[in-house]
C-alpha cells in the first residue's frame, strides 16, 4: 500500500546509472530545504518544528493557488510563495514563538504541533483536501543518457537550492546581520545585551525557515501530489536535520542526501512500502547510535 | 482542631489532603450522584457522548501522569492506544479469549511496549526525547499496520469484534457501557489521586522539576522513569482495549499522529500537572468536535458542504493547544483554582496567603 503523496512516489522506475543520481540530488534538494529550515530555527531558538511539513505542502498549494489566480503566470505564483513565506514565518514568531520565550521546553514545540494541525485543517477547508499537483515548467528541458529526462522544475529545484545553501553560507559568514545570527543562536542574552535586535534576528530566522519549506514543497509539488497525506515530507526533513545534526547547516545537506539515498535505494532494490517507513527507521537507528548526528556538537544534545 | 484556612497548612498529613475544603466532598459525592442518575432519561446518543469521554479520560489520565507529573513528553499516545487495540484483536479474533482476560492482557502488553518506548528516555530528555517517541510511533503503527494488511478483511476496513460478555451479562449498548465505565473511571482517577500524592508521584515531581536534583536526593531515574511510562502506556492500552470492545471495530487508520497530538491537547487545554484537570481536558476536547458540529447546524447550508466542518473540527484542536498554552498554561484545572479561591476569600478581594502554584 503506497500512497501517491508519499515522498517515495518522487521515485520513477527507470533506467539505473543516470537516472539515479538525477532521482536522488532532486529528492536531496527537497529534503536539505527542509532540513536547513528545521536547523535554522533549532539554533536560532531551540524550538524544533513539528510543522515543518505542514509548512512546505501549505506553501506549494499557495504557490499552485496564486499562480491559478494570474492565469498560470509564474511570477504571479511566485510573489505568491513569498509573500506567504514573509507574513508565516513574521506572524508565528510575533504572536506565538516571541510569547513562550522562558517558558518551560514543552511549551514552544507543542505550539509548533498545535500550527501543524491547524494548517493541515486549512488544507481541508480552503483547498478542500484536494489532490494537487504544480504544473509549472513540467517539460523536459535536458535530455540525459538511458532516456531521462530533467524538467524545468527539476534544473531550478537543483540550482535554487545550491543558490540558497550559497547565499546563507554568505549571510552567516560576511553580513553583519549574519554574524548577529549567529550571535544570537549562541547567546541570545549576551547578544542582545551587546545591542543585538534579537526580536529581528529571530523573526528572520522564521521567514528564511518557511521560505526554505514553501521552496521544497514547490518542488515536491512538481513532482508528485500535494495533499494532506503528503504533510509527512517533514519528517524526511526532520530525519535529514537529525542525520546530519540538529545543529549544522552542513549537516542537514549531508543528512538529506542520506535519506534521499535510502529512500531510492529502497523503492529500487527493496520494497516501495518500506520506504514509506524508511524516514523513521533512519531515525531510530540515528538516535540510537549517534544521536547528535554526523555534524552535530555532541555538548549541544538534551542528554540526561 | 481549629484549621488555620484552607490554604495554609499546618502539618505534613494536612498537606497531602486531597480535599482541603469543606464543600469538596459534598461536590463529589453529588457529582458521582449525578452520574448514577445521569443515564435514565437520557439519550443513547448523549450517553455514547459520555462514554467516549470517559474512555478518553482513561486515556488522558495516563498521559497526564506521564507528561504533567513525571514531565516526560510523549507523541506516542496514539501507538498506546493502538497496542491495546490490536492486542484485543489479536486475543479475541485469534485466539477467542474471553473479555476478563483481554483487558488485563492487553494492560499488560501496555506496560511492555511502555517499557521499550521509555527506554530513550534515559538517554535523552526534552526535544530529542519527543522525537524519538515520534520514531515509536511510527514504528508501533508500522506493525500493526502490517497486522491488519495481512489479517484485516481488507487494507482499510478494519477487523470487528463482538460484544464482551461478562459471565452472564452481555456487555453491549450505551447504558451499560455507561455504568461499566463509570465505575472503571472512579477508580482510575482515585487510583491516580492516590499514586500523585504518595511516594511514587513525589517521585515523578521531582524528576519533572528537576532531574538532577531528583537524583541527588536519591531518586532512582531509571525506575521512576520507567514507571511512568510504563502506568501511561497501560492506562492507554486498557483505554484502546475497551474502545475497540465498544465501537467494535479496530482499524489502524484510526490511530494517527493526530491522535496522539489530541491526547496532548487533553492535558494541555486540562491543565499539566493536575488530575481533575486530565478530566476535564479530556471531556472538554473530546466534546469540542460535537459541539462544533452542533455549532455548523445554526449555519446557513452552503457552509456546511464538503469537508468544511471536518476541516474545522481538525482546526480546532491546534487552536485549542495554541490559545491554551499562550494564555491559559495551567489550563481549565486553573480556571476551576482560580473560582475556588476567589470564593474562599469572598465577598473580599485580597489575594490568598497561599502561594504554593502549581
Amino acid at each position: 500500500m503506497q500512497a501517491e503523496g508519499h515522498p517515495s512516489a518522487c521515485v520513477s522506475k527507470r533506467p539505473l546509472p543516470v537516472e539515479f543520481v538525477a532521482t536522488v540530488a532532486i529528492l536531496t534538494c527537497t529534503y536539505a530545504l527542509l532540513a536547513a529550515g528545521i536547523v535554522i530555527l533549532y539554533k536560532a531558538g531551540r524550538v524544533v518544528n513539528f510543522a515543518h511539513g505542514e509548512l512546505a505542502i501549505v506553501g506549494g498549494y499557495v504557490f499552485y493557488s496564486s499562480g491559478l489566480m494570474a492565469g498560470g503566470s509564474l511570477w504571479f505564483a511566485i510573489l505568491g510563495a513569498v509573500v506567504f513565506s514573509v507574513v508565516m514565518g513574521g506572524f508565528i514568531y510575533a504572536t506565538m514563538m516571541r510569547r513562550v520565550v522562558g517558558e518551560p521546553f514543552y511549551v514552544a514545540i507543542l505550539i509548533t504541533v498545535g500550527i501543524a494541525i491547524v494548517l493541515k485543517s486549512a488544507i481541508i477547508v480552503i483547498w478542500r483536501a484536494e489532490q494537487v499537483t504544480i504544473n509549472i515548467g513540467v517539460a523536459p528541458a535536458v535530455r540525459l543518457a538511458g532516456g531521462a529526462t530533467l524538467s524545468y522544475m527539476d534544473l531550478a529545484s537543483i540550482i535554487m537550492t545550491i543558490t540558497f545553501f550559497i547565499a546563507l553560507y554568505f549571510f552567516f559568514t560576511f553580513t553583519r546581520l549574519g554574524v548577529q545570527f549567529r550571535g544570537t543562536a549562541e547567546n541570545p542574552l549576551l547578544a542582545s545585551q551587546r545591542g543585538v535586535n534579537v526580536n529581528l534576528v529571530l523573526s528572520l530566522a522564521w521567514i528564511i525557515a518557511v521560505l526554505a519549506a514553501t521552496l521544497s514543497g514547490v518542488f515536491y509539488g512538481g513532482r508528485a501530489f500535494l495533499s494532506t497525506e503528503s504533510v509527512t515530507i517533514g519528517l524526511a526533513g526532520l530525519t535529514a536535520a537529525l542525520v546530519g545534526g540538529l545543529d549544522s547547516l552542513r549537516g542537514a545537506v549531508a543528512g538529506a542526501f542520506v535519506v534521499a539515498l535510502a529512500q531510492y535505494l529502497t523503492v529500487r532494490l527493496i520494497d516501495p512500502v518500506l520506504s514509506e517507513a524508511l524516514p523513521f527507521l533512519i531515525l531510530l537507528v540515528v538516535m540510537s547510535i549517534r544521536p547528535w548526528g554526523l555534524f552535530g556538537t555532541v555538548e549541544e544534545l538534551d542528554r540526561v | 482542631m481549629a484549621r488555620a484556612g484552607t490554604n495554609l497548612r499546618t502539618s505534613y498529613l494536612e498537606s497531602n489532603e486531597v480535599m482541603r475544603r469543606p464543600y469538596q466532598k459534598l461536590l463529589v459525592g453529588l457529582i458521582l450522584a449525578a452520574a448514577l442518575v445521569l443515564p435514565f432519561g437520557s439519550s443513547d446518543y448523549f450517553l455514547h457522548l459520555i462514554n467516549l469521554s470517559f474512555l478518553a479520560c482513561v486515556g488522558a489520565l495516563g498521559l497526564m501522569i506521564l507528561t504533567g507529573f513525571c514531565g516526560q513528553i510523549s507523541l506516542g499516545h496514539a501507538a498506546f492506544l493502538a497496542i491495546g487495540g490490536f492486542t484485543t484483536v489479536i486475543l479475541t479474533v485469534h485466539l477467542t479469549m474471553p473479555f476478563i482476560v483481554v483487558v488485563p492482557a492487553a494492560a499488560a502488553s501496555g506496560a511492555v511496549v511502555g517499557f521499550v518506548v521509555g527506554l530513550p528516555s534515559l538517554r535523552f530528555r526534552g526535544v530529542y526525547l519527543a522525537i524519538s517517541t515520534l520514531a515509536m510511533h511510527y514504528a508501533i503503527i508500522f506493525l500493526c499496520t502490517a497486522y491488519q494488511a495481512k489479517f484485516g478483511s481488507s487494507a482499510t476496513a478494519g477487523i470487528t469484534i463482538a460484544d464482551p460478555v461478562l459471565g452472564p451479562f452481555r456487555l453491549g449498548g450505551e447504558f451499560a457501557w455507561y455504568f461499566f465505565l463509570l465505575v472503571l473511571l472512579t477508580f482510575v482517577t482515585a487510583g491516580c489521586v492516590n499514586l500523585v500524592r504518595t511516594r511514587p508521584g513525589r517521585a515523578w515531581m521531582a524528576i519533572r522539576d528537576r532531574d538532577i536534583a531528583a537524583e541527588a536526593l536519591g531518586i532512582n531515574l531509571t525506575r521512576y522513569k520507567l514507571s511512568a511510562f510504563m502506568l501511561s502506556a497501560t492506562l492507554a492500552s486498557v483505554s484502546g482495549s475497551l474502545a475497540a470492545y465498544y465501537s467494535h471495530v479496530v482499524t489502524v487508520e484510526a490511530y494517527t499522529l493526530d491522535l496522539a497530538v489530541i491526547y496532548v491537547a487533553m492535558i494541555i487545554v486540562g491543565g499539566m500537572g493536575s488530575i481533575l484537570g486530565g478530566l476535564m481536558g479530556a471531556i472538554f476536547i473530546t466534546l469540542l468536535p460535537y459541539g462544533i458540529d452542533s455549532l455548523f447546524e445554526y449555519l446557513p447550508r452552503a457552509w456546511r458542504f464538503g469537508s468544511t466542518v471536518f476541516g474545522v473540527q481538525v482546526g480546532a484542536v491546534g487552536i485549542c493547544i495554541i490559545l491554551f498554552l499562550l494564555f491559559e498554561p495551567k489550563g481549565l484545572a486553573e480556571i476551576w483554582r482560580r473560582t475556588e479561591t476567589y470564593f474562599d476569600r469572598w465577598p473580599f478581594r485580597y489575594r490568598p496567603l497561599d502561594t504554593t502554584r502549581r
